[in-house]
């Protein structure tokens, strides 16, 4: 059963601050809803008022602008999926929006919710992560800019306070080439929550890797970048051996930061087949 | 034939499409109270106290009813009726229903049944069916806890496994699957005018649920009458009582329309479950391959309550040596209670985890004997004039020989993929399953009726008692009224699944109203003719002897200007003309000791050839397609059959790779995965068409066949593709992975 609450549709980002910064923890956004109504039903949260930012027009835009590319936080998963902005400059995440759940699930879920939702296996996550995203959060104080790592504390926690919003979030143009590759691994292939998910982008000089990034999801609390992994394979020669030590030292981050647990015996090995899968698949899409 | 083996539009389809079905829950009556269930959250606990003070102060409650309220039997089972409505003193599993709460609104009932206090005394809980069989283990029920053991003995099994060069000896097991039907079960009961308590809900078998309210109220069973809602499948999970006896205890008491509707969480923790098995399985074969020897040893875990655990354990026995010729077999096959979730039906009553077992067990003895796993089969397939593990003789409609063939031609389209060196981490490959089904219940008699009915008005009514959950038995068993009488289909009203307007049919379950009830209509409309004729022969002045019914007239041997519509024979006398209808299939009941006997009337065969791809990477497997070869006897409706077998092998992919309740984990299809329209492979359905003589016009069953050979053949793909077996169903991604480990080791 749903606890009774009152709904508010504000019009513009300004309408919005004011009912945020009147009723605080008294609020909750909603943005599609797609983890918060199974949060309600469940008796999790108990809001007095959901306020629906996907009304805000400024919220609902794609835009290439000085470079880079801004994503409006109430825009779904399926326009992500489908936008050619998104296609040509950020591949790696309308690929992974374009995986989510089912057709209902991405019509309806956005990408400031799954961001704020801060789920260990969120989806736009590992690519927001490897595109160096960010988001600008809004409130009636004024606005910040800050990386998208920098907006999750915690499992499902958000570093967010009450009255504040993510309009939007945006990365830099990706340089032509740079190539990237986005693999899902699920128990079935549609409605499924991931367990896990590997991002990578790098570039290639000659055989070397340039600008690598790699970031999983699903195996550690929180969505991360493997910098470690990153470091080792920057500026070196593509060579499966290597991949293989980069890829172990996914392996041992994941168990650092998650410690050892029933799954890890089948996560470790997979983990490591993956990142180097999308390694190699990054490397050449650069081809 | 007119209306035998045509694609009429089914009964249903239009009010589907539409959203004009009204399933129990969409049923609405005027000023309901609305019921909530408390249940147990200890597995074994004895009930000291319950408090109700508090929970009756909530605003809109109207009252609270316990075991004490429970005017007649509180002890409800198809076989063994040991499971109470309302738990009096004792509560043996997490759900067990203690309290049933009765309120002016939903929230109201909510509030309430938080505010009802419990005090147990807790006692050892037994987990796993072997710990229920130790000797000094703590009894479940009275009579202790071994629900059944059932022994099938023929031949010598010493001599057989002495006669075999190659003996293959594995266990395999299974685990909990929930049907997954697609509403949470719902619906109403009043008092009609006629004093009647009346229930509308969704069920397989209205007239059992009649007798078990009428004795659970201790009303006569005509004071009770029960009317199917749309069923959105069912599976077996809606054989057994669900909510018919909570609504009918608040309505007889309070005199006030109930109505309940349950969570998705309530009907993953309270209805019933598939059996999870252990099966311990020994083959021996001749070097030629055919089989000496099958000695199978079953363990079921039947949960807290007995439900059909006895029918699945002598089922699974019966079944355990697949479709092939064995002349010496052992099967001891026992069901235990324990405190875990109760099992019950669903589909294929144990048939679909003995048949992974066997069909595991005949590719190992394929393999170690260097022969092709479609040959092995074809050696030992049964054939007209084959004895069965039971001693039964088959006498016609054997078609697995046939479906060996075709699924064989099948297979020589399929060519062997070569690496894919963009993908080296993909393995694929093939697979076969087979099964045999036998159709109704289990050596016992499980009798049909059916009343066919001319009206003086002119119509013609069908009467059955029949549930269709889904599958199309409304349309299928109309065919056959309608080929019977040579009248159009939609000239034959259907009054269906009420018991107070039709008779008991048994449930629709064992893959059994096609055959069984298909029969019963034909020995009505039989009935019906003949009486048509005595009327007719006065009302024409004729010789009854020179009448006979074509077409749905009424026809002269010698005066062929005469023809006298059926239904203006009616009209003209002014009388209803009926015919009473009555099947029950040749059964004999098996030996207690040796399980010999005819358990059923006949056989439905199949064979399913599966493609599969494993990532052996991360044990990700994707069935890629199934060809599915159904032996029918005759497809009624051939778009129907399909439709089944595809749904069967969805259902089986599920049952291959994701399906596995975990009783305190599983909570609902969040975490209860099935697979989706991306995971279901392609479908290549095949029939054959052997016609069984009994059946009507031909027809045996596919409800369960549709499903039982898609895990087998699933799992034997992937034991094809990463050259190592799994056990244990399902095979999800760990179980995958770590098959392909060892795989790597032992090479």
């Amino acid at each position: 059963m749903i606890p009774p609450f009152q709904y508010k549709i504000p019009k513009n980002l300004k309408e919005a601050c004011d009912l945020l910064w009147d009723y605080r923890e008294k609020a909750k956004v909603i943005a599609g809803g797609t983890d918060l109504i199974i949060a309600l039903r469940n008796g999790l949260l108990r809001p007095e008022f959901l306020i629906d930012i996907t009304r805000i027009a400024e919220l609902r835009k794609i835009e290439e602008k000085d470079g880079a590319i801004s994503i409006g936080g109430a825009v779904t998963h399926s326009e992500i999926a489908v936008s050619p902005i998104i296609n040509t400059y950020g591949k790696i995440l309308s690929e992974a929006a374009s995986q989510i759940g089912s057709p209902q699930i991405r019509n309806t879920g956005t990408i400031g919710g799954n961001v704020v939702n801060a789920s260990p296996a969120a989806d736009t996550l590992p690519p927001l992560m490897v595109l160096e995203a960010m988001g600008k959060v809004v409130s009636k104080e004024g606005e910040k800019e800050v990386p998208i790592e920098s907006l999750i504390q915690g499992p499902y926690r958000s570093t967010l306070l009450p009255h504040e919003i993510l309009v939007s979030i945006s990365f830099k143009k990706l340089h032509p080439h740079m190539k990237g590759s986005f693999i899902r691994l699920a128990r079935r292939d549609g409605m499924a929550i991931a367990r896990m998910s590997i991002a990578v982008l790098l570039q290639r000089e000659g055989i070397r890797m340039k600008q690598v990034r790699i970031s999983v999801g699903a195996i550690t609390p929180t969505p991360q970048r493997m910098k470690e992994a990153e470091s080792f394979l920057e500026d070196q020669p593509f060579d499966l051996e290597r991949l293989r030590v980069a890829s172990e030292k996914t392996s041992s981050e994941m168990v650092l930061r998650s410690g050892v647990r029933p799954s890890t015996s089948y996560k470790s090995p997979v983990v490591k087949a993956l990142v180097m899968r999308a390694i190699q698949q990054a490397f050449e899409n650069l081809q | 034939m007119k209306k035998i083996g045509v694609n009429v539009l089914k009964l249903d389809a239009l009010d589907k499409v539409l959203g004009a079905s009204r399933y129990g829950g969409d049923y609405c009556i005027p000023n309901p109270l609305y019921l909530k269930v408390v249940r147990s959250d200890k597995p074994h606990a004895k009930i000291v106290k319950v408090e109700l003070e508090e929970a009756l102060q909530v605003k809109g409650v109207e009252r609270i009813f316990t075991a004490k309220d429970i005017p007649g039997r509180n002890r409800i089972g198809i076989i063994q009726k040991d499971q109470p409505v309302l738990a009096l003193d004792r509560v043996r599993y997490v759900g067990d229903p203690i309290a049933l709460v009765a309120g002016e609104t939903v929230e109201a009932t909510e509030e309430a049944s938080q505010k009802i206090k419990v005090t147990y005394e807790e006692l050892p809980s037994i987990k796993t069916p072997e710990e229920a069989l130790q000797p000094f283990a703590p009894p479940i029920h009275e009579k202790g806890n071994l629900l059944v053991e059932f022994n099938l003995v023929k031949g010598d099994i010493q001599v057989g496994f002495k006669e075999a060069e190659v003996i293959i000896e594995n266990t395999y097991t299974t685990t909990w699957v929930d049907h997954a039907y697609l509403e949470p079960d719902g619906g109403v009961a009043y008092w009609d005018e006629e004093e009647r308590l009346v229930i509308i809900c969704p069920t397989q078998n209205v007239h059992y649920d009649q007798r078990e309210v009428a004795s659970f109220l201790n009303l006569p069973f005509e004071r009770v009458r029960i009317i199917q809602s749309t069923t959105g499948g069912a599976f077996g999970g809606r054989l057994d009582i669900t909510i018919q006896c909570f609504l009918a205890l608040a309505a007889f008491h309070l005199k006030r329309p109930v109505k309940m509707v349950y969570t998705r969480e309530e009907v993953f923790q309270v209805i019933s479950k598939r059996h999870p098995l252990k099966i311990h399985y020994r083959s021996g074969a001749r070097k030629d391959g055919r089989l000496t020897a099958v000695e199978v040893d079953i363990l079921g875990d039947t949960g807290a309550y007995a439900s059909y655990g006895t029918t699945v354990a002598i089922r699974a026995a019966v079944h355990a040596t697949g479709p092939y010729q064995v002349p010496h077999v052992k099967v001891r096959s026992r069901m235990a209670y324990t405190n875990n979730p109760w099992s019950g039906a669903m589909r294929g009553f144990g048939v679909p985890q003995i048949a992974f077992a066997h069909e595991s067990q005949m590719d190992l003895l394929a393999q170690a004997l260097k022969m092709d796993p479609l040959e092995i089969r074809k050696i030992n397939a049964l054939q007209i004039g084959s004895e069965t593990a039971t001693g039964q003789v088959l006498r016609a409609s054997v078609g697995i020989r046939k479906t060996l063939e075709r699924i064989e031609e099948w297979r020589r389209k399929i060519l062997p993929s070569p690496l894919d060196s963009k993908r080296p981490f993909i393995r694929r490959g093939i697979g076969i399953g087979s099964m045999w089904y036998g159709i109704g219940n289990t050596g016992m008699a499980n009798p049909s009726t059916a009343q066919i009915e001319l009206s003086p008005k002119g119509e013609i009514i069908l009467y059955i008692g029949v549930a269709d959950i889904g599958q199309g038995s409304d349309t299928v068993l109309l065919q056959i009224a309608s080929e019977a009488l040579g009248i159009e289909l939609k000239e034959i009203q259907l009054i269906r699944a009420d018991t107070f307007l039709t008779t008991d049919t048994g449930a629709t379950s064992a893959s059994r109203q096609t055959y069984i009830t298909g029969n019963a209509i034909l020995n009505a409309i039989g009935n019906l003719k003949k009486k048509v004729l005595q009327e007719a022969s006065s009302l024409l002045n004729e010789e009854e002897k020179d009448l006979f019914v074509e077409d749905g007239l009424v026809k002269h041997r010698q005066k062929l200007c005469l023809g006298l519509p059926i239904q203006e024979v009616a009209r003209r006398t002014g009388k209803t003309i009926r015919g009473e209808g009555h099947f029950d299939p040749e059964t004999t009941r098996l030996d207690p000791e040796t399980g010999q006997g005819s358990p059923y009337a006949t056989y439905a065969f199949a064979t399913h050839l599966a493609e599969v791809e494993v990532d052996i990477e991360t044990g990700k497997v994707k069935v890629l397609r199934v060809i599915a070869c159904h032996d029918v006897g005759r497809a009624i409706h051939p778009n129907n059959v399909i439709g089944q077998i595809i749904g069967g092998v969805a259902m089986g992919v599920g049952f291959a790779l994701m399906e596995e309740y975990d009783p305190g984990r599983t909570i609902s299809f969040v975490n209860y995965l099935i697979p989706t329209s991306k995971d279901i492979p392609e479908v290549i359905p095949i029939l054959v068409e052997d016609q069984e003589p009994s059946g009507p016009f031909g027809a045996k069953g596919v409800g369960e066949p549709a499903l039982i050979p898609s895990a087998p053949a699933i799992l034997n793909a992937i034991a094809d593709a990463i050259g190592e077996r799994i056990y244990h169903l399902p095979a999800n991604l760990e179980r995958v992975l770590e098959a392909v480990q060892k795989a790597k080791k032992e090479d």
